[in-house]
């Protein structure tokens, strides 16, 4: 039990897949103007990343391990994550149609997110179990709504500063996240 | 190899055939003509339609929630496509433009305090309202300039919003950002039946107008040489200038600021003014009319009120016929008014400039004789008001005066009712009878209706039960002869079928808070009225009336515009209950027919008459000021008058008639409006 505590924390905060693991920079800068879209993406990485980490820890224990094609790694891994992406959407849409209309145009976005790839390439880099892969994903995703969140409110806020034309949007935005990553470098601290 | 071949070759057949399998059964069907009509929408997704985007706008005109023309930034263009997809037939939207409502920067404007803070009117409203005094004026931190999706805002050199109105498309995101509400959506119907309200910046001329003329505005355009737009200003409010030009008492005078200093500005004079150039052009000049609407209004009495709202009626889209029992139009005008304080030619000249927005007229019908009220129903109108104004109402009332029937049976004025029955006429009143009367010759009335048959009497009262004559307040003696007292009750509306009465509406008048507020309908067949005049009514169908006979046509009154005496206090209070109109000035009888036409055209355009909050005629704690600085005092200027003697002041002849302003002393009485806003007015320095 201590464990998953320890891997909880170190997935959220220490090794944040945003902030200290720089993956999914696109949807960092892209949907972070506002709050609201901030929390639609959180939400769908969430939910993709843990069915995603499930379903590629079985291929590669069951498939590619079984029959020593690790190499194949990184493509079929792509190939099930945006398959996956494809399915649970049409799920949804007839399944839960208020699910999907609360996630909307997030999910495809989801297909090409690097983060959901890269967790799913640590949980076997890791060498997780699946009960570990499972939590691993599900506190990495937490992690970046976070890490998400709290860059959208910051960002809502210097919209109304007075900052220099030069620097506007995007520049004075890398320059916050930049920032908001050295804030977190003092959880490297912690572990 | 071999295997990774076959790892990946298996890997993609199998998610290709539960994907192929899964798009069967979890298959959405999605209506073509959604994603046709979002192609068609232009995809801002600037919420101007009041929904979140294009595609729920989409979803919602299939549907057939929102209208072709909802999207108010695409134009005719996209209307015209959309209605295409959906096979419907356009009906036009009458253009909205942004229009910001403060007129003085934070430079010219008293401010409590210097703000240095977020650069968003939306952060700095959080500090006690914003930095200036006045309450409702613009922070001039350009949040509406920011959030304009079409770039149609900027900010002009005095920190106040300017409108491009070519690119403005009306989509309302200023309107939705604004934390004051000071930028706003309108157009010239909006101001044609908008009273001004409490949070808006309203000069004190403004205010103090009945019928509430945009004075600053028209004096501008005066002042920018633009007579026809100041003139149109004019028309928004006020159909008949050159009459009030001649006869208005201008209240709006009294109330001007320069009075603190020197003398009024001569407003009227100034409309009398723009209302000669329009007379001497010899055209009229009617500057917005929305295409016809088709519906069928018949006015009845041609007075000021009835040109008023026939006027207003026509440019709104309808399709208004007067019908005047006198040979000509202009009631009191032209009957009781002398012809050397209004010349004949300025009301006949009037007249045709209101004739020519598209109202049609028929004289010398009376309403009784040669109408009634089931005949113009029949006749295809969708609604009959009566605009009877300052003449006697009377006669439509009277049954039993030789030539006459009564248009609605059993509607009575108190003293005719008793008049025939003291002449022992026969009237038979019926099995429920209501009096509207205050004193206690309703209850000797209401013994004598119990004695002809009446089984039930009730007498309504405005008046608060402790102010109502002692015999009325124990009102349980009068129950047991079968006579009800109701108290702080007035009528608000009839019900009938043909051309007798059925029922009357009734609604109690303690201002909303003090009590549950109280509408009733009951029963009646006499409904006898204690004095004036009739209120104006607007009758229209109504399909929701207790067993009509074949070939009958049910009715009912709609709510025009009232206030509760007591209620309210303020210059808007109006004469009697249940009335809206005033005779003793021009001026307020067209206020009256402004607000029947914001009645008819809220029952026919949204199906409800609403109450506007907060009128600015109500109150009396609105923002103001008392005192005037750094203003340079100058002298009235006034029309030439020849006198009888040369030079002589001692008595004045009018050549004709009384003679109006000259171009140049317009244009310099024009310099001397003060432009006020609530706390704001021009300073000289």
């Amino acid at each position: 039990m201590p464990d998953y505590i320890l891997l909880i924390v170190a997935c959220i905060f220490v090794n944040n897949i945003l902030l200290m693991q720089y993956l999914g920079n696109c949807p960092f800068l892209g949907v972070s103007k506002k709050m609201e879209t901030a929390v639609g993406m959180a939400m769908a990485v969430i939910f993709v990343l843990v069915l995603a980490g499930a379903i590629t820890w079985i291929v590669d224990i069951y498939l590619l391990k079984a029959f020593g094609l690790e190499y194949l790694r990184t493509l079929s891994f792509i190939l099930v994550i945006a398959s996956l992406v494809q399915f649970v959407e049409m799920f949804l849409r007839k399944s839960i149609p208020g699910l999907y209309a609360g996630l909307g145009i997030f999910l495809p976005l989801i297909t090409t997110n690097c983060a959901v790839m890269g967790v799913c390439l640590i949980n076997i880099m890791e060498e997780y179990s699946f009960t570990q892969a499972l939590v691993a994903s599900f506190s990495y995703a937490v992690g970046f709504g976070l890490a998400l969140v709290l860059f959208a409110g910051v960002r809502e806020r210097i919209i109304l500063a007075r900052v220099p034309k030069p620097l506007q949007d995007t520049s004075i935005g890398l320059v916050t996240a930049g920032m908001l990553s050295l804030a977190f470098f003092a959880f490297k601290g912690m572990v | 190899m071999v295997s990774g071949f076959l790892v990946m070759g298996g890997l993609g057949v199998a998610i290709g055939v539960v994907l192929a399998l899964a798009s069967k059964v979890f298959y959405v069907y999605v209506d073509p003509k959604i994603e046709a009509v979002e192609d068609a929408l232009p995809g801002a997704n600037c919420g101007g339609c009041g929904l979140p985007g294009c595609s729920s706008n989409a979803v919602a005109i299939v549907a057939g929630k929102a209208s072709a023309s909802s999207c108010v930034v695409g134009g005719p263009d996209v209307t015209a496509e959309v209605a295409e997809v959906m096979g419907v037939a356009i009906t036009l939207q009458e253009p909205e433009i942004a229009a910001p409502g403060c007129s003085y920067g934070y430079q010219e404007a008293d401010v409590k305090y210097l703000y240095q803070g977020i650069n968003d009117c939306r952060a700095a409203t959080l500090l006690d309202g914003g930095s200036k005094i006045c309450t409702i004026g613009c922070l001039g931190l350009g949040t509406c300039v920011n959030a304009c999706p079409f770039g149609a805002l900027s900010m002009g050199p005095d920190n106040l919003p300017v409108v491009d109105t070519e690119t403005c498309t009306g989509c309302g995101t200023c309107e939705r950002v604004c934390p004051k509400h000071i930028i706003t959506l309108t157009s010239t119907s909006d101001r044609i039946i908008g009273e001004y309200v409490t949070d808006e910046c309203t000069a004190p001329c403004q205010r103090n107008c009945p019928t509430g003329i945009n004075i600053p505005g028209f004096i501008q355009e005066i002042s920018n040489n633009n007579y026809e737009a100041a003139l149109a200003i004019i028309k928004e409010k006020c159909p008949l200038p050159l009459i009030c030009g001649y006869i208005c008492p201008a209240p709006c005078e009294l109330a001007c600021r320069r009075n603190l200093i020197d003398e009024a500005v001569a407003i009227n004079p100034l409309k009398r003014f723009v209302a000669d150039y329009e007379m001497e052009t010899e055209k009229h000049i009617t500057p917005y009319k929305a295409p016809g609407s088709g519906q069928k209004i018949a006015v009845v009495g041609g007075g000021a009120e009835g040109l008023t709202l026939s006027y207003y009626l026509a440019r709104l889209g309808y399709d208004p016929t007067i019908l005047e029992a006198k040979p000509q139009l202009g009631g009191i005008l032209r009957y009781v008014i002398a012809e050397d304080r209004l010349p004949r030619k300025v009301l006949d000249h009037e007249i045709e400039g209101i004739l020519e927005t598209g109202v049609q007229t028929k004289n010398n019908v009376v309403m009784g004789r040669d109408f009634h009220l089931d005949t113009l129903f029949q006749e295809g109108y969708d609604a009959v008001v009566l605009t009877k104004g300052g003449f006697d109402s009377r006669k439509i009332l009277q049954p039993d005066q030789k030539g006459y029937d009564s248009s609605v049976k059993g509607l009575y004025i108190m003293l005719d009712f008793l008049y025939a029955l003291a002449n022992g006429e026969k009237v038979d009143p019926g099995q429920r009878v209501v009096i509207v009367h205050n004193g206690i010759e309703a209850i000797d009335l209401g013994r004598k209706c119990r004695k002809m048959g009446a089984q039930k009497v009730t007498i309504i009262s405005n008046l608060k039960s402790h102010e109502l004559p002692i015999e009325l307040q124990g009102s349980e003696d009068l129950e047991a002869e079968g006579i009800y007292v109701k108290h702080s009750t007035v009528v608000t509306g009839l019900k009938g079928i043909s051309s007798r009465l059925v029922r009357v509406a009734l609604e109690d008048t303690h201002p909303i808070g003090e009590l549950p507020e109280e509408k009733a309908t009951i029963r009646a067949d006499t409904l006898i009225l204690s004095a004036g005049r009739l209120p104006e009514f607007v009758f229209v169908r109504s399909e929701d009336q207790p067993e009509p006979e074949e070939g009958e046509i049910g009715w009912e009154t709609i709510e025009t515009f009232r206030t509760f005496p007591g209620s309210k206090e303020g210059i808007c209070t109006p004469p009697e209950p249940g009335r809206i109109s005033d005779s003793s000035a021009v001026v307020k009888s067209l206020l009256s027919g402004r607000r029947l036409t914001r009645a008819i055209h809220q029952h026919f355009s949204s199906d409800s008459v609403t109450p506007i909050q907060d009128l600015v005629c109500e109150t009396d704690t609105i923002l103001n000021v008392t005192e005037v600085h750094e203003v340079i005092s100058s002298n009235r200027e006034r029309p030439h008058i020849i006198d009888v003697e040369g030079n002589s002041k001692t008595a004045w002849i009018f050549p004709d008639e009384y003679p109006g302003l000259n171009e140049a002393s317009a244009r310099n009485e024009a310099e001397r409006c003060l432009k006020c806003g609530l706390i704001c007015y021009r300073k000289q320095k």
